[in-house]
């Protein structure tokens, strides 16, 4: 299957890398590659997999979603959403890596560890938390402030109840990145920076922000993926109330495939998403510069 | 459905206050079911219409080995299978659990395949993803009419897949402390919803402008407990007279939505921000009344154990409703079509055996609050011991099963009570968007609704 490419490989690494190979292709295929090709068929067709219906309806569901007001609404929501929570998560998570990364701060094990166990803790969870923490009779969160707020039912705090929570829970993944690729820094730019009498601020500005261009991307892109496939906070927390005042695109799917088992307009929901995915992914790497 | 989770759960602690103390006449053999306990087995035939006769073998009496699935209340399954077992030593029916979340995309893909159970629990909710699968009950047409109430609506080309053992509606539970402090006595209580919004008011405290007991709490489930049935008590029923076109814009619905805005802002008794649920806020001491479906008799007994509460049925309009509440059936088993012959054999017998059990009957109605669709069972003493059931009884054959919703019909009324009382849209408004929302989901929908069939239709 795979020819010797290179002198020094062996014939036992080539083996190995064939089998190795080969078993990624067949996972592949067999859940992903195939899974995909028959929800894109689905899509074409009224698709319930639980009562056997299957009847082609050519780009009807398609021509749905996208006259679909709910559909808009909550891609605007969606892009609301991702836009400010990537924002915080990024803006967050390299304010408190680049803190962590000062000499001044000791036990910087502690810190990243702290940081990081909200990442790890199951979303079901801390929803379920920050849901009786915004509890307007008992939540802790008007008790403390002193606040008389229907956070999770009033459309002016809903979704932004929740953008807070998923901040929360999820700036300290770009804490551990950062913290990756500021200790990944070449010391000699630093050093030379020090030496030419730049300050804290131009050494950042000029020197470690750029450097830190490609780990930025990174998480930009992984968290545009990750918030359009959001919908586990609204399940928990909203149910995309009040009314559909926080329906995320993913929610609609969520909703269509297994609460109406509509699986073919589910589908095509995805796709449609799969493809504004792929844009906005595209999008940042032509604003980093970084196409190629 | 979450309700249902809640209230599974519930199940089994309530069952242990029940017992299964055999069922039919004549003399019984003992019979070791389990370890722990004996069954009386019976072995003079006993029922009503629908007769089960324990002489009769089954699977020529060789040995033979059935599933039964279900998603929840494993001990309440367990009784009827080991009253069964006892009868029918050469027949072994397991018993799996599915989670409610889990059971209603496993069960439609076992039941597609050849190795599904041959006997599953039903719930009518999901009647369209199962019916394919089902095959008709081997039990005359005319003897499930004589034994159970609600047959007609489960009738398809003349077959009956599942019936109801039991109906469940919505009826008031109040505080009696609270109505005590107020006091109200038990004259007090209100025949008609201009009578219990007075009593409502009564119920209601505040601190200064801040409330801090709901006289009437209808926080998260107005659209199961209130839009989705009172809008019979004003003689609108939910479809058109083709059964398929929703009419939850009727000026019954708006009448009802209308009230439930009223008594909150312009009575007052309760508030869209107080208390996330209605039936929580009850339970927990802070809202006065609350309408809540017979389910939840078992969760205030054993969640809320502190509160001490009565119960008294839904006040209506005009003391003489063209019905009083819709109902929802619990559903009897089903009967696996792909299953083996053999297998379906037991399947079909087992169901008999439930169906001609009275013990069995009652304890499941019990456990799950119904009101059993076993006509023989109305006035049941043990029934009417249970206050929730027994204020059903003078008027139970005045409630309306509309048949088997797709759930857009709840999720949709409780978007339009969300963007009329959170989002300020108009009550015409967000009705007429909630009938749109129906329509477009339901048109690839088999649904019809059996409002028709309904005793005292007009």
């Amino acid at each position: 299957m795979f020819k010797k490419t290179h002198p020094l490989q062996s014939k036992s690494e080539i083996i190995l890398r064939n089998i190795v190979v080969t078993v990624m292709v067949i996972y592949f295929t067999i859940f992903l590659v195939v899974p995909i090709g028959i929800a894109f068929a689905g899509s074409f067709h009224e698709w319930n997999p639980l009562s056997g219906t299957y009847n082609f309806l050519g780009l009807a569901n398609y021509i749905e979603v996208f006259t679909s007001g709910l559909f808009g609404k909550s891609m605007l929501n969606t892009l609301i959403f991702s836009v400010v929570v990537i924002f915080f998560r990024v803006g967050l998570g390299l304010a408190i890596a680049y803190a962590i990364y000062s000499t001044l701060v000791k036990h910087k094990s502690f810190f990243r560890a702290v940081y990081y166990m909200p990442v790890v803790t199951p979303m079901v969870a801390v929803a379920f938390v920050w849901k009786f923490m915004y509890n307007p009779q008992i939540g802790t969160i008007n008790q403390i402030f002193g606040l008389d707020v229907n956070w999770l039912m009033d459309p002016k705090t809903a979704l932004l109840a929740v953008m807070i929570m998923t901040i929360w829970k999820d700036f300290g993944y770009a804490v551990v990145m950062y913290m990756a690729g500021l200790y990944s820094l070449p010391a000699d730019a630093l050093e030379a920076a020090k030496v030419d009498g730049a300050s804290a601020w131009q050494t950042f500005r000029y020197i470690t922000l750029p450097l830190l261009k490609p780990m930025t991307l990174f998480v930009v892109i992984t968290s545009i993926i990750s918030y359009i496939q959001a919908y586990v906070q609204i399940l928990i927390m909203t149910e995309g109330g009040p009314g559909t005042a926080t329906y995320l695109a993913s929610y609609i799917i969520y909703d269509e495939a297994f609460v109406k088992y509509n699986f073919g307009y589910a589908s095509a929901l995805s796709f449609v998403l799969f493809v504004i995915t792929a844009v906005f992914t595209w999008l940042s790497f032509r604003v980093s510069g970084t196409e190629e | 459905m979450m309700k249902k989770r809640i209230f599974v759960a519930m199940m089994a602690a309530a069952m242990a206050m029940t017992s299964l103390a055999g069922c039919g006449s004549g003399a019984g053999k003992s019979t070791g079911g389990n370890a722990e306990a004996k069954v009386e087995a019976p072995t003079e035939p006993f029922g009503d219409t629908i007769k089960y006769d324990p002489s009769v073998e089954i699977n020529d009496g060789k040995d033979i080995s059935v599933e039964l699935w279900e998603w929840g209340s494993d001990d309440l399954f367990q009784q009827v299978i080991d009253g069964y077992t006892a009868i029918h030593p050469n027949v072994s029916i397991k018993l799996v659990n599915n989670p409610w979340e889990d059971y209603w995309t496993k069960l439609p893909l076992a039941l597609d395949g050849d190795k599904g159970p041959a006997i599953f629990n039903v719930h009518n909710s999901y009647h369209e993803n199962l019916i394919n699968y089902m095959a008709p009950l081997d039990i005359p047409l005319e003897d499930l009419q004589a034994d159970f109430t609600g047959v007609d609506a489960h009738v398809i080309d003349g077959k009956v897949y599942y019936i109801d053992y039991g109906m469940m509606t919505g009826s008031v539970y109040y505080n009696k402390k609270m109505w005590e402090e107020a006091g109200l006595t038990e004259a007090d209580i209100p025949k008609t919803w201009d009578e219990m919004r007075e009593v409502a008011k009564k119920l209601t405290k505040r601190d200064g402008d801040k409330l801090i007991q709901a006289g009437l709490n209808f926080n998260d489930d107005f659209h199961q407990n209130y839009l989705l049935g009172l809008n019979y008590q004003l003689g609108e029923k939910l479809f058109q007279e083709d059964g398929r076109t929703p009419n939850v814009n009727s000026d019954a619905m708006k009448k009802v939505m209308q009230m439930l805005v009223d008594m909150y802002e312009v009575d007052g008794v309760g508030s869209k921000d107080f208390g996330e649920k209605g039936a929580d806020s009850f339970g927990q001491g802070q809202s006065a009344m609350v309408i809540q479906w017979g389910h939840y008799y078992n969760t205030l007994k054993t969640t809320w154990s502190d509160i001490d509460f009565g119960v008294f049925e839904i006040p209506t309009f005009d003391g003489n409703p063209y019905a009083y509440n819709r109902y929802n059936g619990e559903s009897t088993f089903g009967v696996n079509k792909n299953a083996p012959a053999d297998q379906q054999a037991v399947a079909q017998d087992f169901i008999k055996y439930f169906l001609a059990n009275d013990e069995a009957q009652i304890n499941f109605n019990l456990a799950m609050s119904t009101f059993p669709a076993k006509k023989s069972l109305a006035n049941n003493e043990k029934i009417l011991e249970n206050p929730s059931l027994k204020v059903l009884s003078e008027h139970i054959d005045h409630y309306i099963w509309p048949g088997p919703m797709p759930s857009t019909v709840e999720t949709s009324l409780k978007k339009a009570g969300q963007d009329i009382f959170f989002n300020g849209v108009d009550i015409d408004t967000a009705l007429n968007e909630a009938q749109e929302n129906i329509i477009k989901d339901m048109k690839n929908s088999s649904f019809v609704s059996v409002e028709n069939l309904y005793a005292f239709d007009k």
